[in-house]
């Protein structure tokens, strides 16, 4: 089973939806209605299932907003800073979308569970499960 | 009445004091696991030498608020699955509040609030996986009745039980659900150094004229790790015989 199934199955679970109702693409947030206390539970379920740490700050974007005001200029080089798990293409799809709401996706876990699953180092925020 | 339990591994942090190895023979009883936090060697030949006709139904934990990385080891090491925590958890630091030592202070709270808020952290973590646990933070009358010397310790017991209460709303829709308890004086640990001294004044505020017992406590602490507590939930109890009713 790959990354993206595993993670689908999981959030269905957690969720109570069908598995065939998410996509890579979908908006946890935004179109799944994802609260903070399912977050909060996303995240244990994927450090106990993929047995990796889990940066609550860093997976979720929960910072975003502050790095993207706090920054000179574009904001890119501080996001590929932070989110070391995010291509740049991604970044930037972010950047022009985040004016429209909450802007996690699926693929945004599978990306960072794919990063952790390489054997990065900690990011240096704290929260980890 | 006879009391039933839905989890089977309890963590109790600050596992030697005489209450907890109190509480622990009565879990044990329950067929309940409790894993005791230590800071020191002593410390856990102190709960062996307790728990002796017990061994093999329990097991110690190293765990000191002041080192915050013994955190991670100590969860490592107590496996995937932990229903309860009860938290004895506190050290002492007693100072009038103008002459205090402002290191210290800062040290006392970093080991006393944050680093049981850590604690907590990651014993909700663990028992978010089964949707279930119960966390009970013991507290203190003094969070009611402020002291000369102790205020230091009303405020981290304060800041204590405003993360349990918070909790305790934050996850009771995924069933785990707190309590702080309250107790006077008692005739164990600090307070019973303390009676010791001021016996005759000290107990001649409380109603009942006498202190309660580390026996007392442990039991009412079973009874809120129970089932047929579950309806407390973020909130404190006060249990002092009616010390903190009157005036």
């Amino acid at each position: 089973m790959n990354h993206l199934t595993k993670i689908k199955k999981i959030l269905a679970n957690l969720l109570d939806i069908d598995a065939e109702e998410i996509t890579a693409d979908t908006y946890l947030i935004r179109e799944l209605d994802v609260e903070s206390i399912d977050l909060l539970e996303i995240a244990v379920t994927l450090n106990s299932e993929f047995g990796v740490e889990i940066d609550d700050d860093a997976i979720f974007l929960k910072s975003l907003r502050i790095h993207l005001t706090g920054a000179e200029g574009s904001p890119l080089p501080l996001l590929l800073e932070k989110y070391p798990f995010l291509s740049k293409e991604r970044l930037e799809e972010i950047i022009g979308d985040v004016a429209d709401g909450p802007v996690l996706r699926v693929k945004d876990l599978v990306s960072y569970i794919e990063w952790r699953a390489a054997g990065p180092p900690p990011l240096p925020t704290a929260s980890r499960s | 009445m006879r009391l039933s339990f839905s989890g089977s591994r309890a963590l109790i942090a600050g596992g030697s004091c005489r209450i907890a190895l109190i509480l622990a023979k009565h879990l044990m009883d329950e067929d309940i696991f409790p894993l005791l936090t230590t800071r020191s060697r002593g410390s856990t030949e102190k709960i062996s030498e307790h728990l002796d006709a017990y061994r093999g139904k329990f097991s110690t934990v190293h765990l000191d608020l002041a080192n915050p990385e013994s955190l991670g080891a100590a969860f490592s090491s107590i496996g995937d699955e932990l229903d309860y925590l009860v938290d004895f958890a506190q050290s002492d630091y007693e100072s009038l509040i103008a002459s205090a030592d402002s290191r210290k202070a800062a040290d006392y709270f970093a080991k006393n609030i944050s680093s049981r808020a850590e604690l907590v952290k990651r014993a909700t973590r663990m028992m978010l996986k089964k949707r279930k646990g119960r966390l009970i933070f013991i507290s203190s009358t003094a969070a009611k009745l402020p002291n000369p010397g102790q205020g230091f310790y009303a405020a981290a017991k304060l800041a204590s039980e405003g993360i349990y209460r918070n909790l305790g709303i934050e996850m009771a829709g995924r069933g785990i659900t707190t309590l702080c308890l309250r107790p006077g004086y008692v005739d164990a640990g600090r307070g019973e150094a303390y009676l010791r001294e001021k016996s005759r004044e000290a107990l001649k505020m409380v109603p009942t004229k006498k202190a309660l017992s580390a026996g007392e406590v442990a039991e009412t602490i079973l009874f809120f790790l129970s089932e047929s507590a579950r309806g407390f939930n973020a909130t404190e109890i006060i249990m002092d015989a009616g010390l903190s009713a009157g005036k």
